[in-house]
């Protein structure tokens, strides 16, 4: 008995000191953030906060490639069509029925639910490379029908969303204004990321990891493997599509092109870049991903290149991306502090 | 009684050779894509841009004074080389890991960013359209088709009985069966296994732009010109079921042939859904898809 439970503690203290690691990146990352937005204040800017408010849009769009990929091993091609409902869900709510921030908002949420249930329950029955070119083929075929619906917009896609604000308990947000909008993203994505690492720590949350390590033992001990993926899928979606319904009100329109393949593979990009299955990785790998792409795209409109050569090598030599490698060392420097406090 | 056999024979046969052409174009494709996935386990998110490489080599040559006829041999053969250097120096590496699946799919589908900017590069992105070789168009059973889809549908049947030759009736195919079967079993019965995944990736890659070089007088060579084909390539390799090649040709004929017949009767624009539909149907109910690898069995 000594012996288990000292194996959990080890366990236990190895995935604190990871959590703690990650903690400390995040917190750094805030921070980062804070002054850019304070700088951008100072300085008058528009155009780089709303670079940065799209960059932490997307960054929703990765964390929920990353639920998929990381947590549960499900590799999606095809996050952007969740993107893409809520984005053009929110587009035609605004424009023709209301103009209520929550309302919009808590009506892209619910009307997800249902349609990725009954996509999650059909894509969830096949794994690995299966479910990869399930949900590539969802992305390509609904965005292929609204490029091709005239009431839709088809390929020009529509414009003319109305600038809105968000009435929040203390003050009225305008989205038009760049910081608030910033710093209103910023607060979501935080919320969000806090948020699913305590889910992942609860029992409830475990469970994942479990399944990570043994997938074919958990039904014998008796999880339904096949409820937990589901449940993750519709979550996945469900942020996706929140994130999605803030674009047109950032950008002003929507387009097919939300839902394209190119907008699922950025996604796996930013999750690659920063590091699967930490959830903080993700957004720093929107944040890079963004960054680099204007300003190779201020030299050069061929950034493809340079951004699809980074993205091989980082899948030869660097599986773990950005947050991966950070996370090793700070847990080396977390442990070597500790015992240098024991001593 | 008369209306319904002239429907049969104007709209509906005609309709079904169309089809039958575009099928072709399909199997091609397909086909590539089962062998490197059968023997592999890779699945190449980058067949689409090898397949407009070969289209491009193809108006690269034809600039050059080359004859049509003689790129479709020489197309191929340029191809061979690239894939096999792709094969040992990007997937070979990353072949071991645990996730190699997830792995190889990311890999493939970096090449292919770069890939795509790199032909908008040097080509520019508007399409380019080669001289039809077989211009004009002949009647068979009083159908009216060009000619160069008679051909297309012809050199569909010799590319696919020479791919099933290749496999199934030389010992080279043997070779590679037995690698797909069980490569540690083969390696030891010395089967250079190594050579033969980078050969056979090479091979399928060599198809992929064999299948640009056919359908460039067709559908014009730009370079996103893979993204049309590749979903249904896609769907059709999993409806037959990945790896298989029988699967291939016979998934690929039928759902061609479901796109043209719904086509009359529907809007264009949903017989992708419906093909689609018919995929997620056949992975509901028999999820390893209608045949099994060509490995097994």
């Amino acid at each position: 008995m000594a012996d288990i439970d000292f194996m959990f503690t080890r366990v236990r203290d190895s995935e604190k000191r990871s959590l703690r690691s990650l903690r400390l990146i995040a917190a750094t990352f805030t921070l980062c953030a804070i002054i850019f937005a304070f700088v951008a204040f100072a300085l008058d800017d528009t155009f780089y906060l709303r670079l940065a408010s799209e960059a932490l849009i997307l960054a929703g769009m990765a964390i929920s490639v990353d639920l998929l990929l990381g947590i549960c091993g499900l590799l999606s091609l095809g996050q952007a069509l969740f993107f893409g409902l809520g984005a053009y869900m929110s587009t035609m709510m605004l424009i023709h029925t209301t103009e209520n921030f929550w309302l919009v908002l808590i009506s892209v949420l619910l009307a997800t639910i249902p349609v990725s249930l009954l996509f999650g329950w059909i894509a969830i029955r096949s794994r690995g490379v299966y479910f990869a070119l399930i949900t590539f083929g969802y992305a390509q075929v609904i965005s292929r029908v609204i490029y091709n619906t005239r009431s839709l917009g088809a390929s020009d896609g529509i414009v003319g969303v109305p600038v809105i604000s968000v009435p929040l308990p203390f003050y009225d947000l305008s989205l038009n204004n760049p910081i608030g909008f910033f710093l209103f993203m910023l607060a979501l994505v935080l919320l969000i990321v806090l948020a699913l690492w305590w889910i992942l720590d609860t029992p409830f949350g475990r469970v994942f990891s479990a399944m990570r390590v043994n997938e074919d033992r958990l039904p014998f001990l008796g999880y339904n493997v096949r409820g937990y993926m589901l449940f993750m899928y519709v979550l996945a979606a469900v942020i996706a599509s929140v994130f999605g319904a803030l674009y047109p009100m950032l950008r002003g329109f929507v387009s097919p092109e939300l839902m394209f393949f190119e907008m699922s593979g950025n996604a796996l990009i930013m999750v690659i870049l920063g590091g699967v299955g930490t959830v903080i990785g993700p957004v720093l790998g929107a944040i890079i991903l963004v960054t680099l792409k204007s300003v190779i795209g201020s030299f050069t409109e061929h950034h493809l290149i340079v951004i699809g050569g980074i993205f091989i090598v980082l899948v030869l030599f660097f599986p773990k991306g950005m947050v991966g490698y950070l996370r090793l060392h700070l847990e080396k420097f977390l442990t070597r502090s500790k015992k240098a406090e024991r001593s | 009684m008369e209306s319904v056999l002239q429907y049969i024979q104007f709209v509906l046969a005609s309709q079904m050779l169309n089809g039958l052409a575009i099928g072709a174009a399909v199997i091609m494709m397909a086909l590539g894509l089962t062998i490197i996935f059968g023997l592999l386990d890779v699945i190449n998110m980058a067949h689409g841009e090898f397949y407009a490489v070969g289209g491009f080599i193809l108006m690269v040559m034809l600039g050059l004074g080359f004859d049509f006829w003689v790129c479709i041999a020489l197309v191929p053969v340029l191809m061979l080389p690239v894939g096999y250097l792709i094969e040992r120096t990007l997937i070979q590496p990353i072949f071991h890991k645990g996730d190699r699946h997830i792995l190889t799919l990311l890999l493939t589908f970096g090449i292919s960013i770069i890939l795509q900017d790199l032909l908008k590069i040097i080509f520019g992105p508007n399409p380019l359209r080669p001289d039809n070789p077989l211009p004009g168009g002949s009647e068979i059973f009083g159908i009216f088709l060009p000619n160069y889809r008679l051909f297309l549908i012809a050199a569909g049947a010799v590319i696919v009985g020479a791919v099933w030759g290749l496999v199934y009736k030389t010992s080279l195919g043997a070779m590679i069966r037995a690698a797909a079967f069980d490569k540690d079993m083969a390696g030891s019965l010395g089967v250079p296994v190594k050579r033969i995944y980078a050969g056979t990736f090479a091979f399928g890659i060599a198809l992929a732009g064999l299948s640009g070089v056919l359908l460039a007088p067709i559908y014009t060579v730009f370079p996103t010109m893979g993204h049309d084909f590749i979903l249904i390539a896609f769907t059709v390799v999993i409806v037959g079921g990945l790896g298989s090649i029988t699967g291939a040709v016979l998934a690929g004929i039928l759902l061609t042939q479901v796109q043209a017949i719904s086509s009359l009767y529907i809007s264009p624009v949903w017989s992708e859904p419906l093909i689609f539909a018919i995929m997620v149907l056949v992975l509901v109910l028999k999820p390893q898809g209608l045949f099994g690898k060509f490995g097994n069995g």
